[in-house]
């Protein structure tokens, strides 16, 4: 039985159905991340778990233990909101310190959890400072160590990271995940943010309009996404109408260009099919055993580590990623170019 | 030029002003020091302040103040932050309520008072206790625009839902959030309303009148009746003691904004 359980749960506000028949077991110590576009449900899943919110239906259980009703004081589970949520009256230790005063807590014992505490998000000398006398990537640090201090069975995250800049961001989700790992503590994390998703999690919970479109690993999500949603909402994804010319060799045909799907066509049978292949499988040129296509260059954009092509090819914009090296050889817009990939690296959804 | 004309209209009109509201008072100042024929005195207040009738009214005034800055405050902020917190949709009704008071003369007001509950089955003017109990009743409503609006602003200013909720993640219970986290991050707006309160409940005439509490307003109206320089005096203490409150309001204002974290902003 899995840590952390939540069985067809489902959520509803005023007739609008915000969750639906939500399933996810985590284990101890796993770190789960729900991602999806705003008003997909990925916060009312979260406030079910936290308890600011019952489910309409469903259960929710933590350590074998029915927590679909437990009020959210009751639960020993620790919060960390996008907006810090730390005491403006108190002073970092006194907020860090909170749960354990609220928890009946010997004053030494408080005292010594604090320490450690400060110590973990090293902010040792910050102990006396207000809220308001931090920065955002402190503050956050603060209520992730008063989340921790109650040594809660679950950690819940709530877009941690959105209200501060890049940089901090960046630097604050590596601390995320060094304490968690070090911590062994089961999280939850929300965010709308592929990146973060991917490069935090265990395993990501991808979320649209209330229902899961899909849970693997960030490998199995961005590789293999199941649907349509996924592929386009992780990462970078073209995607291709064509028409099939051999069910059985898995070929396809864009516009008057044939492509090998790499797969045979049964299951795509009676819908549109499309084909659908990441930027940074396709690189310019030719080459034999894999599939090549030709158009010509639209426009040409540089995003720093790399840069990114835009060809038109039968009528669609094909995106191609490439590294940017300082001897990279580009071609005009408006020049015809070849592209390649490989068979595997495309899929029909 | 035209922002220097415009500066001495502004100049003229802020003159005018304060000439508009200090002259009357500086006149009761300086009649206030003549009871003694020939010379500036301060006998008007001695022999107020001295007047075993001023202090007991006043006691009871001071006193009704500090229960109704009490009862409102046990009404108002629990209430305020369930809006807050649960019931948003209808701050604008309630918004509406508490301007009651302004609309409806309190003369009316006290009628309602006296003919709903100056006779069975709920009659409160038998005994001076009960009475007290009404009168405390009617300051409350009086109050009401003025300590609504004071904690009303203090929850706008701080994120009432989410902390109540990180808070009630670390396994606090409603009274502990109220206490610990709510309170503690109103202090100002609460300090505000109360000296506003209190301050109403200091000059308020027609309730003690009509119910027959000895409060200082009616008493100041009774010694307007019978004597010259004193009422003069009464009114520069009264005055004295709005601005008292009004300068409290101001300083601890003024320490919230620091890093003290008075208002915990």
């Amino acid at each position: 039985m899995a840590f952390l359980e939540l069985h067809h749960v489902s959520k509803s506000f005023q007739g609008s159905v915000a969750v639906e028949d939500f399933n996810l077991n985590a284990d101890l110590g796993e770190f789960v991340s729900f991602l999806g576009p705003s008003g997909c449900g990925k916060t009312t899943t979260l406030r079910m778990i936290a308890g600011f919110e019952i489910p309409t239906a469903g259960t929710i259980t933590l350590d074998r233990q029915d927590l679909t009703f437990v009020p959210p004081n009751k639960r020993n589970v620790g919060m960390v909101f996008q907006s810090y949520a730390l005491f403006p009256n108190m002073v970092v230790s006194d907020n860090i310190g909170f749960g354990l005063e609220i928890a009946g807590k010997q004053k030494s014992q408080i005292a010594k959890r604090v320490a450690e505490m400060l110590t973990l998000i090293h902010l040792e000398d910050f102990g006396s400072r207000y809220p308001n006398q931090l920065s955002g990537g402190q503050q956050q640090r603060v209520a992730l160590a008063r989340a921790l201090a109650i040594q809660p069975q679950v950690l819940l995250l709530d877009e941690p990271l959105s209200a501060l800049d890049a940089k901090i961001r960046l630097e604050l989700r590596q601390e995320i995940r060094r304490i968690q790992q070090q911590l062994g503590i089961t999280t939850i994390y929300v965010t709308h943010d592929q990146e973060e998703a991917l490069s935090l999690s265990d395993r990501v919970v991808v979320m649209s309009e209330g229902k899961i479109e899909q849970i693997g690993m960030p490998s199995e999500i961005y590789n293999y996404p199941k649907t349509e949603f996924v592929a386009k909402f992780v990462g970078q994804i073209n995607l291709l109408p064509v028409e099939m010319v051999d069910r059985e060799k898995g070929l396809v045909k864009v516009g008057e260009q044939l492509v090998h799907a790499g797969q045979t066509l049964d299951k795509v049978n009676g819908h549109q099919v499309r084909l659908a292949v990441r930027p940074e499988e396709l690189n310019p040129g030719f080459r034999e055993n894999a599939n090549n296509l030709t158009g010509k260059v639209e426009a040409i954009t540089y995003l720093g580590s790399i840069v990114r092509l835009r060809v038109e090819i039968e009528g669609h914009s094909v995106s191609l990623d490439m590294f940017n090296e300082r001897k990279l050889q580009l071609p005009n817009v408006g020049s015809p170019l070849s592209i390649t990939f490989p068979v595997d690296a495309c899929w029909l959804l | 030029m035209k922002t220097r004309r415009l500066n001495l209209w502004a100049l003229f009109w802020a003159a005018a002003g304060l000439l508009y509201f200090f002259l009357p008072m500086y006149g009761t100042l300086d009649f206030s020091l003549r009871m003694k024929k020939g010379v500036l005195s301060l006998l008007a207040y001695q022999v107020v302040l001295s007047d075993p009738q001023f202090l007991a009214s006043f006691r009871y005034s001071a006193l009704m103040g500090v229960i109704t800055v009490i009862v409102s405050t046990i009404i108002f902020l629990p209430t305020i932050y369930w809006i807050y917190l649960r019931l948003i949709k209808i701050r604008p009704v309630i918004e509406i309520i508490t301007i009651l008071p302004f609309i409806i003369p309190v003369i009316v007001y006290v009628f309602g008072l006296i003919r709903t509950f100056g006779r069975p089955p709920l009659q409160l003017t038998l005994t001076p206790f009960k009475t007290d109990i009404l009168i405390t009743a009617g300051y409350v409503v009086l109050s009401m625009p003025y300590m609504y609006r004071a904690i009303d602003v203090g929850m706008r200013s701080i994120d009432v839902r989410t902390l109540t909720e990180a808070a009630q993640s670390l396994g606090a219970g409603w009274h502990q959030i109220l206490l610990k986290v709510i309170v503690p991050n109103l202090r100002i707006a609460i300090l505000s309303g109360a000296l506003i309160t209190f301050a109403l409940v200091m000059g308020e005439l027609i309730l003690g009148d009509f119910l027959v509490r000895p409060a200082l307003g009616p008493y100041m109206v009774q010694v307007g009746r019978d004597r010259a320089y004193e009422p003069a005096a009464l009114a520069m203490l009264s005055y004295g003691l709005t601005w008292l409150c009004l300068g409290l309001i101001q300083l601890v204002s003024k320490g919230g904004t620091s890093q003290q974290q008075l208002t915990g902003r």
